[in-house]
Protein backbone atom coordinates (compact mmCIF):
# COMPACT_ATOMS: atom_id res chain seq x y z
CA UNK A 1 0.00 0.00 0.00
CA UNK A 2 1.27 3.43 -0.84
CA UNK A 3 1.83 5.80 2.01
CA UNK A 4 -0.14 9.02 2.19
CA UNK A 5 2.18 11.97 2.43
CA UNK A 6 0.88 15.09 4.13
CA UNK A 7 3.92 17.24 3.46
CA UNK A 8 6.47 16.86 0.73
CA UNK A 9 9.51 19.10 0.64
CA UNK A 10 12.03 18.94 -2.18
CA UNK A 11 15.33 20.79 -2.46
CA UNK A 12 14.19 23.60 -0.24
CA UNK A 13 16.55 26.57 -0.22
CA UNK A 14 15.82 29.66 1.80
CA UNK A 15 18.20 32.57 1.97
CA UNK A 16 18.06 36.05 3.32
CA UNK A 17 19.69 37.83 0.44
CA UNK A 18 19.56 41.20 -1.25
CA UNK A 19 16.84 42.14 1.13
CA UNK A 20 18.76 44.59 3.19
CA UNK A 21 16.72 47.56 4.08
CA UNK A 22 17.81 50.79 2.51
CA UNK A 23 16.76 54.33 3.01
CA UNK A 24 16.87 57.10 0.49
CA UNK A 25 19.21 59.04 2.75
CA UNK A 26 21.63 56.12 2.99
CA UNK A 27 21.66 55.39 -0.71
CA UNK A 28 22.39 59.04 -1.42
CA UNK A 29 25.26 59.19 1.04
CA UNK A 30 26.82 55.82 0.35
CA UNK A 31 26.19 55.50 -3.29
CA UNK A 32 28.74 52.89 -4.19
CA UNK A 33 29.36 51.09 -0.97
CA UNK A 34 26.29 48.91 -1.02
CA UNK A 35 27.08 45.47 0.16
CA UNK A 36 24.93 42.52 -0.56
CA UNK A 37 24.13 40.52 2.51
CA UNK A 38 23.56 36.93 1.72
CA UNK A 39 22.86 34.34 4.31
CA UNK A 40 21.60 30.93 3.34
CA UNK A 41 19.58 29.55 6.21
CA UNK A 42 18.34 26.33 4.61
CA UNK A 43 20.56 24.68 2.02
CA UNK A 44 18.52 22.40 -0.18
CA UNK A 45 16.75 19.95 2.10
CA UNK A 46 14.24 17.31 1.02
CA UNK A 47 11.97 15.31 3.27
CA UNK A 48 8.40 14.18 3.58
CA UNK A 49 5.99 13.71 6.43
CA UNK A 50 3.40 10.94 6.29
CA UNK A 51 -0.23 11.52 7.13
CA UNK A 52 -0.61 11.35 10.91
CA UNK A 53 3.11 11.28 11.53
CA UNK A 54 4.81 13.34 14.21
CA UNK A 55 8.10 14.78 13.03
CA UNK A 56 10.51 16.36 15.48
CA UNK A 57 13.19 18.74 14.30
CA UNK A 58 16.25 19.24 16.45
CA UNK A 59 19.48 21.13 15.94
CA UNK A 60 21.59 23.86 17.48
CA UNK A 61 20.60 27.51 17.34
CA UNK A 62 20.69 28.97 13.85
CA UNK A 63 20.56 25.63 12.09
CA UNK A 64 17.47 26.64 10.10
CA UNK A 65 14.78 24.85 12.12
CA UNK A 66 12.46 27.78 12.59
CA UNK A 67 13.07 29.01 9.07
CA UNK A 68 11.94 25.65 7.74
CA UNK A 69 8.86 25.80 9.91
CA UNK A 70 8.00 29.30 8.74
CA UNK A 71 8.39 28.16 5.16
CA UNK A 72 6.02 25.26 5.78
CA UNK A 73 3.50 27.71 7.21
CA UNK A 74 3.70 29.77 4.03
CA UNK A 75 5.14 32.83 5.72
CA UNK A 76 8.48 32.64 3.93
CA UNK A 77 8.74 31.81 0.29
CA UNK A 78 11.38 29.32 -0.81
CA UNK A 79 14.17 30.68 -3.00
CA UNK A 80 14.10 27.40 -4.83
CA UNK A 81 12.57 23.99 -4.30
CA UNK A 82 8.96 23.19 -3.52
CA UNK A 83 6.72 22.58 -0.56
CA UNK A 84 3.61 20.53 -1.22
CA UNK A 85 1.00 20.44 1.53
CA UNK A 86 -1.52 18.44 -0.50
CA UNK A 87 -4.20 20.99 0.26
CA UNK A 88 -4.16 20.57 4.04
CA UNK A 89 -4.92 23.43 6.39
CA UNK A 90 -1.97 24.42 8.49
CA UNK A 91 -1.29 26.49 11.59
CA UNK A 92 1.87 27.62 13.28
CA UNK A 93 1.91 27.65 17.04
CA UNK A 94 4.61 29.76 18.53
CA UNK A 95 4.70 32.31 21.30
CA UNK A 96 2.28 35.13 20.56
CA UNK A 97 -0.01 34.50 17.63
CA UNK A 98 -0.69 37.68 15.71
CA UNK A 99 -2.85 39.80 17.96
CA UNK A 100 -3.89 43.38 17.45
CA UNK A 101 -3.27 45.20 20.70
CA UNK A 102 -6.11 47.69 20.49
CA UNK A 103 -8.78 45.05 20.03
CA UNK A 104 -10.40 42.91 22.66
CA UNK A 105 -9.50 39.28 23.20
CA UNK A 106 -12.83 38.20 21.80
CA UNK A 107 -12.30 40.10 18.56
CA UNK A 108 -8.82 38.73 18.29
CA UNK A 109 -10.14 35.19 18.60
CA UNK A 110 -12.42 35.74 15.63
CA UNK A 111 -9.75 37.46 13.58
CA UNK A 112 -7.09 34.83 14.27
CA UNK A 113 -9.57 32.08 13.48
CA UNK A 114 -10.52 33.68 10.20
CA UNK A 115 -6.86 33.98 9.27
CA UNK A 116 -6.40 30.28 9.99
CA UNK A 117 -9.00 29.62 7.32
CA UNK A 118 -12.17 29.17 9.38
CA UNK A 119 -15.38 30.99 8.67
CA UNK A 120 -16.78 33.50 11.14
CA UNK A 121 -19.55 31.07 12.12
CA UNK A 122 -17.13 28.21 12.74
CA UNK A 123 -15.06 30.39 15.03
CA UNK A 124 -18.17 31.65 16.82
CA UNK A 125 -19.14 28.05 17.47
CA UNK A 126 -15.84 27.38 19.21
CA UNK A 127 -15.43 30.82 20.75
CA UNK A 128 -16.76 29.78 24.16
CA UNK A 129 -14.48 26.73 24.31
CA UNK A 130 -11.48 28.93 23.61
CA UNK A 131 -12.48 31.46 26.25
CA UNK A 132 -13.08 28.70 28.80
CA UNK A 133 -9.80 27.03 28.02
CA UNK A 134 -7.82 30.27 28.24
CA UNK A 135 -9.22 31.09 31.72
CA UNK A 136 -9.08 34.82 31.13
CA UNK A 137 -12.32 35.76 32.87
CA UNK A 138 -13.45 39.34 32.27
CA UNK A 139 -10.26 40.21 30.47
CA UNK A 140 -11.59 38.60 27.33
CA UNK A 141 -13.51 41.83 26.59
CA UNK A 142 -10.57 44.11 27.34
CA UNK A 143 -8.00 45.21 24.74
CA UNK A 144 -5.18 42.71 24.32
CA UNK A 145 -2.54 45.36 25.05
CA UNK A 146 -3.67 45.31 28.70
CA UNK A 147 -2.85 41.61 29.04
CA UNK A 148 0.07 40.26 30.96
CA UNK A 149 2.48 38.15 28.97
CA UNK A 150 1.09 35.00 30.59
CA UNK A 151 -2.47 35.84 29.61
CA UNK A 152 -1.30 36.67 26.14
CA UNK A 153 0.34 33.32 25.59
CA UNK A 154 -2.57 31.48 27.22
CA UNK A 155 -4.98 33.02 24.73
CA UNK A 156 -2.66 32.37 21.82
CA UNK A 157 -2.25 28.77 22.85
CA UNK A 158 -5.98 28.23 23.33
CA UNK A 159 -6.82 29.55 19.89
CA UNK A 160 -4.49 27.23 18.05
CA UNK A 161 -5.28 24.30 20.33
CA UNK A 162 -9.06 24.52 20.05
CA UNK A 163 -9.24 25.46 16.38
CA UNK A 164 -7.73 22.28 15.05
CA UNK A 165 -6.03 22.29 11.68
CA UNK A 166 -4.90 19.25 9.66
CA UNK A 167 -1.24 20.05 10.10
CA UNK A 168 0.14 21.67 13.21
CA UNK A 169 3.55 23.28 13.35
CA UNK A 170 4.86 23.76 16.85
CA UNK A 171 7.79 26.00 17.58
CA UNK A 172 9.13 25.18 21.04
CA UNK A 173 5.81 25.85 22.75
CA UNK A 174 4.21 22.77 24.19
CA UNK A 175 2.93 24.40 27.31
CA UNK A 176 2.48 27.95 28.55
CA UNK A 177 1.39 29.83 31.64
CA UNK A 178 1.66 28.97 35.31
CA UNK A 179 2.09 25.51 36.79
CA UNK A 180 -1.57 24.59 36.59
CA UNK A 181 -2.10 25.85 33.07
CA UNK A 182 1.16 24.29 32.00
CA UNK A 183 -0.10 20.87 32.93
CA UNK A 184 -3.46 21.44 31.28
CA UNK A 185 -1.95 22.79 28.08
CA UNK A 186 0.62 20.04 27.91
CA UNK A 187 -2.09 17.39 28.19
CA UNK A 188 -4.18 19.15 25.58
CA UNK A 189 -1.19 19.30 23.29
CA UNK A 190 -0.45 15.65 23.80
CA UNK A 191 -3.99 14.62 22.97
CA UNK A 192 -3.91 16.82 19.87
CA UNK A 193 -0.61 15.45 18.74
CA UNK A 194 -1.49 11.81 19.28
CA UNK A 195 -4.64 12.10 17.17
CA UNK A 196 -4.11 9.59 14.36
CA UNK A 197 -5.16 11.93 11.55
CA UNK A 198 -3.15 14.92 12.57
CA UNK A 199 0.24 15.59 11.09
CA UNK A 200 2.54 17.44 13.43
CA UNK A 201 5.95 19.03 13.06
CA UNK A 202 7.64 20.00 16.32
CA UNK A 203 10.76 22.09 16.69
CA UNK A 204 12.27 21.64 20.11
CA UNK A 205 15.48 21.51 22.10
CA UNK A 206 14.06 19.12 24.63
CA UNK A 207 15.40 15.63 24.00
CA UNK A 208 12.87 14.06 26.36
CA UNK A 209 9.85 15.62 24.69
CA UNK A 210 10.96 14.56 21.25
CA UNK A 211 11.73 11.04 22.42
CA UNK A 212 8.32 10.77 24.02
CA UNK A 213 6.16 12.24 21.26
CA UNK A 214 7.79 11.80 17.88
CA UNK A 215 7.68 9.03 15.32
CA UNK A 216 10.61 10.44 13.40
CA UNK A 217 13.30 12.94 14.28
CA UNK A 218 15.16 15.12 11.84
CA UNK A 219 18.48 16.61 12.91
CA UNK A 220 19.39 19.79 11.15
CA UNK A 221 22.88 21.17 11.12
CA UNK A 222 23.83 24.43 9.40
CA UNK A 223 20.93 24.36 7.00
CA UNK A 224 21.23 20.73 6.04
CA UNK A 225 19.76 17.48 7.22
CA UNK A 226 22.43 15.66 9.14
CA UNK A 227 20.30 12.68 9.97
CA UNK A 228 16.67 11.63 9.83
CA UNK A 229 15.10 8.49 11.24
CA UNK A 230 13.94 6.75 14.43
CA UNK A 231 14.00 9.11 17.44
CA UNK A 232 16.26 6.89 19.61
CA UNK A 233 19.41 6.61 17.48
CA UNK A 234 19.21 10.09 15.99
CA UNK A 235 18.78 11.77 19.35
CA UNK A 236 21.59 9.73 20.95
CA UNK A 237 23.94 10.75 18.20
CA UNK A 238 22.82 14.37 18.48
CA UNK A 239 23.53 14.40 22.21
CA UNK A 240 26.98 12.93 21.65
CA UNK A 241 27.70 15.44 18.93
CA UNK A 242 26.64 18.39 21.07
CA UNK A 243 28.75 17.23 24.00
CA UNK A 244 31.83 16.90 21.83
CA UNK A 245 31.61 20.34 20.25
CA UNK B 1 -3.24 36.12 -11.37
CA UNK B 2 -6.76 37.46 -11.80
CA UNK B 3 -8.25 34.22 -10.57
CA UNK B 4 -5.96 34.14 -7.58
CA UNK B 5 -6.93 37.70 -6.76
CA UNK B 6 -10.64 36.89 -6.91
CA UNK B 7 -10.17 33.76 -4.79
CA UNK B 8 -8.22 35.69 -2.20
CA UNK B 9 -10.78 38.45 -2.15
CA UNK B 10 -13.55 35.95 -1.60
CA UNK B 11 -11.63 34.18 1.11
CA UNK B 12 -10.43 37.24 3.00
CA UNK B 13 -13.18 39.78 2.33
CA UNK B 14 -15.03 38.87 5.51
CA UNK B 15 -11.82 39.09 7.46
CA UNK B 16 -11.20 42.58 6.07
CA UNK B 17 -14.68 43.74 7.00
CA UNK B 18 -14.54 42.26 10.48
CA UNK B 19 -11.09 43.66 11.09
CA UNK B 20 -12.09 47.15 9.93
CA UNK B 21 -15.15 47.11 12.14
CA UNK B 22 -13.17 45.98 15.15
CA UNK B 23 -10.54 48.64 14.56
CA UNK B 24 -13.12 51.38 14.21
CA UNK B 25 -14.72 50.21 17.43
CA UNK B 26 -11.43 50.13 19.28
CA UNK B 27 -10.60 53.63 18.04
CA UNK B 28 -13.67 55.12 19.65
CA UNK B 29 -13.55 52.94 22.73
CA UNK B 30 -10.54 54.88 23.97
CA UNK B 31 -11.69 58.46 23.79
CA UNK B 32 -14.37 60.37 25.67
CA UNK B 33 -16.08 61.95 22.72
CA UNK B 34 -16.14 58.60 20.94
CA UNK B 35 -17.57 58.61 17.45
CA UNK B 36 -18.21 62.33 17.64
CA UNK B 37 -14.58 62.74 16.61
CA UNK B 38 -15.36 61.41 13.16
CA UNK B 39 -17.66 64.40 12.73
CA UNK B 40 -15.78 66.95 14.83
CA UNK B 41 -12.46 66.42 13.12
CA UNK B 42 -13.43 67.45 9.57
CA UNK B 43 -15.88 70.01 10.92
CA UNK B 44 -13.23 71.84 12.93
CA UNK B 45 -10.80 71.90 10.03
CA UNK B 46 -13.53 73.24 7.82
CA UNK B 47 -14.17 76.10 10.26
CA UNK B 48 -10.47 76.93 10.33
CA UNK B 49 -10.19 77.01 6.55
CA UNK B 50 -13.43 78.92 6.11
CA UNK B 51 -12.17 81.52 8.55
CA UNK B 52 -8.69 81.71 7.01
CA UNK B 53 -9.65 81.74 3.38
CA UNK B 54 -13.18 83.03 3.48
CA UNK B 55 -12.53 86.03 5.71
CA UNK B 56 -8.80 86.65 5.91
CA UNK B 57 -7.97 85.99 2.25
CA UNK B 58 -11.46 86.84 1.02
CA UNK B 59 -12.28 83.93 -1.18
CA UNK B 60 -15.47 84.45 -3.13
CA UNK B 61 -16.48 80.88 -4.01
CA UNK B 62 -20.16 80.16 -3.89
CA UNK B 63 -21.12 77.94 -0.91
CA UNK B 64 -17.57 78.20 0.35
CA UNK B 65 -18.13 76.07 3.46
CA UNK B 66 -19.41 73.10 1.44
CA UNK B 67 -16.70 73.70 -1.13
CA UNK B 68 -14.03 73.36 1.57
CA UNK B 69 -15.76 70.49 3.34
CA UNK B 70 -15.89 68.30 0.22
CA UNK B 71 -12.23 69.10 -0.33
CA UNK B 72 -11.18 68.11 3.17
CA UNK B 73 -13.29 64.97 3.14
CA UNK B 74 -11.80 63.55 -0.02
CA UNK B 75 -8.31 64.77 0.69
CA UNK B 76 -8.30 63.17 4.15
CA UNK B 77 -9.23 59.83 2.68
CA UNK B 78 -6.52 60.02 0.05
CA UNK B 79 -3.89 61.32 2.45
CA UNK B 80 -4.58 58.87 5.29
CA UNK B 81 -4.79 55.81 3.07
CA UNK B 82 -1.46 56.53 1.42
CA UNK B 83 0.38 57.40 4.62
CA UNK B 84 -0.91 54.28 6.34
CA UNK B 85 -0.11 52.06 3.37
CA UNK B 86 3.60 52.83 3.67
CA UNK B 87 3.69 51.47 7.20
CA UNK B 88 1.01 48.84 6.89
CA UNK B 89 3.33 45.83 6.89
CA UNK B 90 5.33 47.06 9.84
CA UNK B 91 2.29 47.96 11.88
CA UNK B 92 0.81 44.52 11.26
CA UNK B 93 4.02 42.69 12.03
CA UNK B 94 2.46 40.36 14.62
CA UNK B 95 0.04 39.05 12.02
CA UNK B 96 2.30 39.07 9.01
CA UNK B 97 4.99 37.09 10.78
CA UNK B 98 2.66 34.40 12.11
CA UNK B 99 0.25 33.54 9.35
CA UNK B 100 -0.15 33.95 5.62
CA UNK B 101 -2.38 36.75 4.45
CA UNK B 102 -2.46 38.32 1.00
CA UNK B 103 -0.82 41.62 1.84
CA UNK B 104 -3.06 43.85 -0.26
CA UNK B 105 -5.87 42.90 2.12
CA UNK B 106 -4.13 45.13 4.65
CA UNK B 107 -4.48 48.07 2.25
CA UNK B 108 -8.13 47.22 1.78
CA UNK B 109 -8.66 47.23 5.54
CA UNK B 110 -7.17 50.72 5.78
CA UNK B 111 -9.39 51.82 2.89
CA UNK B 112 -12.48 50.42 4.60
CA UNK B 113 -11.68 52.26 7.82
CA UNK B 114 -10.94 55.58 6.15
CA UNK B 115 -13.77 55.02 3.70
CA UNK B 116 -16.21 54.72 6.57
CA UNK B 117 -15.02 58.02 7.99
CA UNK B 118 -15.35 59.58 4.56
CA UNK B 119 -18.87 58.22 4.33
CA UNK B 120 -19.80 59.97 7.58
CA UNK B 121 -18.32 63.20 6.26
CA UNK B 122 -20.37 62.88 3.11
CA UNK B 123 -23.49 62.52 5.23
CA UNK B 124 -22.59 65.90 6.71
CA UNK B 125 -22.13 67.24 3.19
CA UNK B 126 -25.64 66.04 2.39
CA UNK B 127 -26.99 67.87 5.43
CA UNK B 128 -25.12 71.01 4.43
CA UNK B 129 -26.50 70.82 0.89
CA UNK B 130 -29.99 70.78 2.33
CA UNK B 131 -29.40 73.51 4.92
CA UNK B 132 -27.81 75.88 2.37
CA UNK B 133 -30.61 75.05 -0.07
CA UNK B 134 -28.21 74.18 -2.85
CA UNK B 135 -30.14 73.34 -6.04
CA UNK B 136 -29.71 69.61 -6.62
CA UNK B 137 -29.65 68.10 -10.12
CA UNK B 138 -29.35 64.59 -11.47
CA UNK B 139 -25.67 65.27 -11.94
CA UNK B 140 -25.32 64.40 -8.28
CA UNK B 141 -25.23 60.74 -9.33
CA UNK B 142 -21.78 61.32 -10.81
CA UNK B 143 -20.41 61.14 -7.30
CA UNK B 144 -20.53 57.32 -7.63
CA UNK B 145 -18.12 56.95 -10.58
CA UNK B 146 -15.96 59.67 -9.05
CA UNK B 147 -15.67 57.75 -5.80
CA UNK B 148 -15.00 54.48 -7.64
CA UNK B 149 -12.15 56.16 -9.50
CA UNK B 150 -10.80 57.49 -6.23
CA UNK B 151 -10.89 54.01 -4.66
CA UNK B 152 -9.18 52.47 -7.65
CA UNK B 153 -6.38 55.03 -7.65
CA UNK B 154 -5.85 54.88 -3.90
CA UNK B 155 -5.73 51.08 -3.98
CA UNK B 156 -3.16 51.12 -6.77
CA UNK B 157 -0.95 53.71 -5.08
CA UNK B 158 -1.44 51.92 -1.77
CA UNK B 159 -0.15 48.62 -3.17
CA UNK B 160 2.98 50.30 -4.51
CA UNK B 161 3.62 52.14 -1.27
CA UNK B 162 3.09 48.96 0.74
CA UNK B 163 5.75 47.22 -1.32
CA UNK B 164 8.38 49.96 -1.27
CA UNK B 165 7.57 50.92 2.30
CA UNK B 166 8.96 47.58 3.41
CA UNK B 167 12.34 48.04 1.79
CA UNK B 168 12.86 51.79 1.97
CA UNK B 169 12.95 52.95 5.56
CA UNK B 170 12.39 56.65 5.10
CA UNK B 171 9.79 56.44 2.37
CA UNK B 172 7.27 57.71 4.91
CA UNK B 173 9.15 61.00 5.32
CA UNK B 174 9.46 61.52 1.58
CA UNK B 175 5.81 60.72 1.09
CA UNK B 176 4.87 63.21 3.78
CA UNK B 177 6.64 66.00 1.92
CA UNK B 178 5.28 64.88 -1.45
CA UNK B 179 1.75 64.75 -0.10
CA UNK B 180 2.06 68.24 1.35
CA UNK B 181 3.07 69.52 -2.08
CA UNK B 182 0.17 67.69 -3.69
CA UNK B 183 -2.09 69.11 -1.01
CA UNK B 184 -1.35 72.64 -2.15
CA UNK B 185 -1.66 71.62 -5.79
CA UNK B 186 -5.04 70.06 -5.18
CA UNK B 187 -7.01 73.10 -4.22
CA UNK B 188 -8.61 71.83 -1.06
CA UNK B 189 -9.58 75.35 -0.04
CA UNK B 190 -9.24 77.27 -3.28
CA UNK B 191 -10.25 76.79 -6.86
CA UNK B 192 -7.21 75.84 -8.95
CA UNK B 193 -8.92 76.78 -12.16
CA UNK B 194 -9.33 80.42 -11.06
CA UNK B 195 -6.25 80.95 -8.96
CA UNK B 196 -3.48 79.55 -11.15
CA UNK B 197 -2.32 81.27 -14.37
CA UNK B 198 -3.76 80.05 -17.64
CA UNK B 199 -1.98 77.01 -19.06
CA UNK B 200 -0.86 75.62 -15.69
CA UNK B 201 -4.27 75.45 -14.08
CA UNK B 202 -5.42 73.01 -16.75
CA UNK B 203 -2.27 70.90 -16.44
CA UNK B 204 -2.65 70.53 -12.71
CA UNK B 205 -6.43 70.40 -12.72
CA UNK B 206 -6.39 67.44 -15.09
CA UNK B 207 -3.00 65.88 -14.48
CA UNK B 208 -3.30 65.68 -10.72
CA UNK B 209 -5.92 62.96 -10.23
CA UNK B 210 -6.97 63.98 -6.78
CA UNK B 211 -7.38 67.60 -7.86
CA UNK B 212 -9.44 66.49 -10.83
CA UNK B 213 -11.65 64.21 -8.73
CA UNK B 214 -12.14 66.90 -6.13
CA UNK B 215 -13.14 69.49 -8.69
CA UNK B 216 -15.48 67.04 -10.40
CA UNK B 217 -17.13 66.17 -7.10
CA UNK B 218 -17.77 69.83 -6.36
CA UNK B 219 -19.10 70.42 -9.86
CA UNK B 220 -21.64 67.64 -9.63
CA UNK B 221 -22.69 68.17 -6.01
CA UNK B 222 -22.72 71.94 -5.61
CA UNK B 223 -22.82 73.52 -9.03
CA UNK B 224 -25.02 70.98 -10.83
CA UNK B 225 -22.55 70.47 -13.66
CA UNK B 226 -21.52 67.34 -15.50
CA UNK B 227 -17.91 66.39 -14.84
CA UNK B 228 -15.46 65.68 -17.66
CA UNK B 229 -16.58 62.12 -18.40
CA UNK B 230 -13.78 61.03 -20.73
CA UNK B 231 -11.11 62.21 -18.36
CA UNK B 232 -12.86 60.47 -15.49
CA UNK B 233 -12.88 57.23 -17.43
CA UNK B 234 -9.22 57.72 -18.32
CA UNK B 235 -8.23 58.15 -14.69
CA UNK B 236 -10.28 55.12 -13.74
CA UNK B 237 -8.42 53.02 -16.30
CA UNK B 238 -5.07 54.40 -15.14
CA UNK B 239 -6.04 53.44 -11.60
CA UNK B 240 -6.96 49.98 -12.78
CA UNK B 241 -3.61 49.50 -14.52
CA UNK B 242 -1.69 50.75 -11.48
CA UNK B 243 -3.68 48.40 -9.26
CA UNK B 244 -2.97 45.40 -11.47
CA UNK B 245 0.75 46.13 -11.56
CA UNK B 246 0.70 46.72 -7.82
CA UNK B 247 -1.06 43.44 -7.05
CA UNK B 248 1.34 41.56 -9.29
CA UNK B 249 4.27 43.16 -7.50
CA UNK B 250 2.86 42.18 -4.13
CA UNK B 251 2.15 38.60 -5.17
CA UNK B 252 5.69 38.24 -6.41
CA UNK B 253 7.36 39.63 -3.31
CA UNK B 254 4.98 39.32 -0.38
CA UNK B 255 6.61 36.31 1.22
CA UNK B 256 9.92 38.10 1.43
CA UNK B 257 8.55 41.00 3.46
CA UNK B 258 8.80 39.07 6.70
CA UNK B 259 12.49 38.52 6.18
CA UNK B 260 13.10 42.26 6.12
CA UNK B 261 10.97 43.67 8.92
Amino acid sequence: MEEQHAIEVTDLVISYQNLKKTSIKKSLLHFKRRTIDRFVAVKGISFYVRQGEILGIIGKNGSGKSTTLNALAGIFSPDSGTIDLKGHSISLLSIGVGFQGEMTGRENIILSGMLLGFSEEQVHAKEQDIIDFAELGDFIDKPVRTYSSGMYSKLAFSITAILETDIMLIDEVLSVGDQKFKKKSYNKMKSLISNKDRTVVIVSHSIDTLKQLCDTVMWMHEGQIKKIGEPGPVLDEYVKFMEKS
Amino acid sequence: MFKRFMDDMKKYWKYAVYSSRAQLKSEIANSYLNWLWWILDPLCFMLIYVFMFGYVFKSDEQYFAIFVFIGITMWDFFNRCLLQSVRVIKSNKPIVSKVYIPKFILVIIRMCINGFKMFISFLIVAVMLIVWRVPITWNILYCIPILLTLFMLVFGFGCFLLHYGVFVEDLGNVLNIALRLIFYLTGVFWNIMDRLPAPYNAYIGKGNPIAFLLTSMRECLIYGQTPHRKLLLAWFLIGLVISIIGIRKIYKNENSYVKVI
